[in-house]
C-alpha cells in the first residue's frame, strides 16, 4: 500500500503538479482579463505559443534560458498593449461585446498561429532542459528540472496573488473591475489599466510558455492543444476569479495525471471536459466567482 | 428586421440563387465540375451557420459547439450509409429523428447557463464529444471513416444519382433552401415571435405570462436537427469523415461565417458560407498561408462592420432610399 503510494502515485502528483502551475499561469491571464474586461480571450493560447518560440530563437543566439525568461514575456508586453488599444477597445462599447471580442481574438489566434507557420516553420523544436539530472525524494527519483517548475511556479502564482490582492496596483485593478464608472470619476485611468492588465495576462502566458518548453515540444499548433485545458480550468473555478483558478487547475491537472493511472490517458480530455460540464451544470458560473475577495 | 433590411435579405436570396443558376450552366457547359463540388461543400457548411444563426441571431444563444450536431449527422449518415443501407432518405430521417434526440437531452444540459456561460458549456459538450470519438476505435478514431458510397436517391418517377456533381448541388441547393424557408416561416409564427422577445430581454417575458424554457428548447432542438441533416449531406459529398469535423475550428467557422454574412438574417449564413469558401479557395491557390488572410479579414469585419454583409447592404439602401 505504501509502495504504491511511493512509486505510483507520487510521481503522477507531481508531474500533474509540474503541470498544473504551468496551466494555473495560463489560467490566471485568462481569468483576471475576463474579470477585468469581459473579454474572452481565445488567442491567449498563442501567445503561450509565442512565449515558447521566441525562448527557443533567443536560445539559438546564444542567450542562456534564464535570460529568456525574464526577456520573453517583457517582449510580449507591447504586443499586448496594442491588441488592447488597437483591436479590443474598438468594439469595446458595443452590446454583443463578449461575442464580437470573443471572434476578434479567434481572429487574432488564427493569424498568429499561421505567422508561426511562416516563422519558425511546421517541425517542433526541443529546447535542451536547462536543469538536468535528478533528485532522489523519498527513494523517488524526479527529474529537477520539473521541481524547479513546481517551485517556482508556486512562486509564480503567490506573487500574482499578492499582486493583485496587497498592492495599491492591484487594487487599482480589482476596482476597475468592481465599477468601471465610479473608478474612472475617481480619477483611475481605466485605459490604461485595461492596456496593461492585457498585457500582464499576456505576459503571463508567454511565461508559462518559456517554462513548458523544455518540457514538451515547442510547434505551431501548441498554444490550441494547450488553451482548451486552460478554459476548462478557468470555467470550472470560475470565470474571473484568481482563487478559482488556483483551485482549479490543482483539481483537473491532479484529476488528468492520477485517471491515467487507470484509464488510457487518451480518456483524460473527455473526463476533463466532462467535470467542465458537470460543474457547469449544477454551478453555471464555476466554483467561485468574481475578483472582489481574496 | 426594419424594412430596408428585408430589402436586402430579398436581394441576397436572387442573388443567391442567381449564382446557383450561373454555376449549374457553366458545369454544363464546361464539364468542369470542381466549382460545382466547392460549393456543395459551402452550402453544406452555409447548413451549420444556419444552425448557429437560428440560435444566435434569433434566440441570442451563442453557440460554441454546433459541430457537435453538424459531426453527429455526418458520423451516423456514414454509418447508416455504409453499414446499413445505402438510402437517402432511411439516412436522412434517421439523422432527423436522433438528433432532436441528442439535442433535446443536450438541452438539458446546456440550457441551464445563459449568456458567456452558455458558449462555454456547449464549446465543453462539443470537446466531450469530439474527444471520445477520437478516441473510440470502432468509429476510426482520428483516421475516421472512410469507403462511403455514392448513392443514388429514388423519386417517383425519376431515380438521382449523387456521384453526379451537378445533381449533387441542385439537390444540396433545394435541401437548403428547404431548410431556410422553413426556418423563416419559423420567425412569422407566435413561437419565432417569442424567441425575439427571448432575445431582446428574457426575463421580461415572464411578467408577460410567457414561458420562455420551453421555446428555447424547441429552437435549440431544432438548431441542433438543422446541423445534423447538414452534416449527413457531407459524407454523400466527400466518401468519408474524421474527428475534425466536431473540432472546435468548424464551430467557430460556423460563427465567423453568420457574423461575415450578418447575425439574425439567417439568408447571412449561407450567403457567408459561399463567400469564405470562395476566399478560402482563392487565397489558397496564392499563398499556403491562406489562414493569416482570412484572420485579418476576420478582424477587420469584426471591427469596422460588425453587422455583417446584409448589415452594410441594408445600410446602402437606406441612404439610398432616403435621398
Amino acid at each position: 500500500m505504501l509502495e504504491s503510494l511511493q512509486f505510483i502515485f507520487a510521481p503522477q502528483i507531481i508531474n500533474g503538479l509540474s503541470i498544473g502551475v504551468a496551466v494555473i499561469l495560463m489560467a490566471l491571464g485568462l481569468t483576471i482579463i475576463f474579470g477585468l474586461l469581459d473579454v474572452i480571450n481565445m488567442s491567449h493560447g498563442e501567445f503561450y505559443a509565442a512565449g515558447a518560440f521566441l525562448s527557443v530563437s533567443l536560445m539559438s543566439l546564444g542567450i542562456s534560458f534564464w535570460w529568456t525568461l525574464m526577456i520573453v514575456p517583457l517582449l510580449l508586453v507591447p504586443f499586448g498593449i496594442a491588441m488592447q488599444e488597437l483591436l479590443i477597445k474598438k468594439v469595446f462599447h458595443h452590446k454583443d461585446r463578449h461575442i464580437l471580442t470573443l471572434l476578434l481574438t479567434f481572429g487574432v489566434a488564427t493569424i498568429l498561429e499561421d505567422l508561426y507557420k511562416v516563422i519558425w516553420g511546421a517541425n517542433t523544436a526541443k529546447p535542451a532542459t536547462p536543469i538536468t539530472g535528478a533528485s532522489d525524494i523519498l527513494g523517488v527519483m524526479f527529474p529537477n528540472y520539473r521541481i524547479f517548475l513546481m517551485i517556482f511556479g508556486a512562486f509564480l502564482i503567490l506573487s500574482v496573488w499578492l499582486f493583485i490582492y496587497k498592492t495599491s496596483i492591484g487594487s487599482i485593478v480589482r476596482a476597475a473591475t468592481l465599477d468601471r464608472d465610479m473608478s474612472a470619476s475617481l480619477g483611475i485611468p481605466v485605459n490604461k489599466v485595461y492596456a496593461l492588465t492585457f498585457a500582464f495576462g499576456v505576459a503571463l502566458a508567454a511565461l508559462a510558455g518559456v517554462l513548458l518548453a523544455p518540457i514538451y515540444s515547442v510547434f505551431p499548433t501548441m498554444g490550441k492543444d494547450f488553451i482548451l485545458l486552460a478554459f476548462a480550468v478557468v470555467i470550472v473555478g470560475g470565470l474571473g476569479s484568481i482563487k478559482g483558478a488556483v483551485i482549479a487547475g490543482l483539481l483537473l491537472t491532479q484529476l488528468q495525471s492520477l485517471s491515467s493511472l487507470y484509464i488510457s490517458p487518451v480518456w483524460s480530455d473527455p473526463i476533463v471536459f466532462s467535470v467542465m460540464v458537470l460543474v457547469l451544470m449544477f454551478k453555471p458560473s464555476g466554483l467561485y466567482t468574481g475578483m472582489k475577495n481574496g | 428586421m426594419d424594412k430596408y433590411q428585408q430589402k436586402a435579405v430579398r436581394m441576397m436570396e436572387w442573388l443567391m440563387l442567381i449564382a446557383a443558376i450561373i454555376l449549374v450552366v457553366i458545369g454544363k457547359l464546361t464539364g468542369d465540375t470542381f466549382f460545382l463540388r466547392l460549393a456543395t461543400e459551402a452550402l453544406i457548411f452555409g447548413g451549420l451557420a444556419l444552425s448557429v444563426d437560428l440560435l444566435l441571431g434569433i434566440v441570442g444563444l451563442l453557440s460554441l459547439g454546433q459541430a457537435l450536431y453538424f459531426g453527429f449527422g455526418a458520423y451516423l449518415s456514414a454509418l447508416i450509409l455504409r453499414d446499413w443501407m445505402p438510402s437517402f432518405w432511411l439516412c436522412i430521417v434517421v439523422v432527423a429523428i436522433s438528433s432532436a434526440l441528442l439535442g433535446w437531452i443536450t438541452s438539458f444540459i446546456a440550457l441551464r447557463s445563459k449568456g458567456v456561460y452558455f458558449a462555454l458549456i456547449s464549446f465543453g459538450l462539443a470537446q466531450v464529444f469530439a474527444k471520445s470519438v477520437y478516441n473510440t476505435r470502432s468509429l476510426g478514431a482520428s483516421d475516421g471513416m472512410v469507403g462511403v458510397p455514392v448513392i443514388q436517391i429514388p423519386f417517383p418517377f425519376i431515380t438521382l444519382n449523387l456521384g453526379d456533381a451537378i445533381t449533387f448541388f441542385v439537390i444540396t441547393f433545394i435541401f437548403m433552401a428547404g431548410i431556410y424557408f422553413t426556418l423563416k416561416y419559423f420567425l412569422y409564427t407566435p413561437l419565432g415571435r417569442i424567441w425575439n422577445g427571448v432575445r431582446s430581454n428574457e426575463s421580461r417575458l415572464p411578467y408577460l405570462g410567457y414561458n420562455t424554457q420551453v421555446p428555447k428548447r424547441i429552437a435549440f432542438v431544432l438548431a441542433a436537427v438543422v446541423a445534423a441533416v447538414s452534416g449527413a449531406l457531407y459524407p454523400m459529398l466527400r466518401g468519408f469523415v474524421s474527428p475534425e469535423l466536431m473540432y472546435f475550428s468548424v464551430s467557430g467557422n460556423a460563427v465567423i461565417t453568420v457574423v461575415l454574412g450578418g447575425v439574425g438574417t439567417l439568408i447571412g449564413a449561407l450567403f457567408g458560407s459561399s463567400l469564405l469558401m470562395i476566399l478560402k479557395s482563392v487565397i489558397g491557390t496564392l499563398t499556403l498561408h491562406h489562414h493569416i488572410v482570412i484572420g485579418l479579414l476576420f478582424v477587420i469585419i469584426v471591427i469596422f462592420a460588425p453587422k455583417g454583409i446584409v448589415g452594410m447592404l441594408s445600410a446602402k439602401l437606406k441612404v439610398k432610399g432616403a435621398q
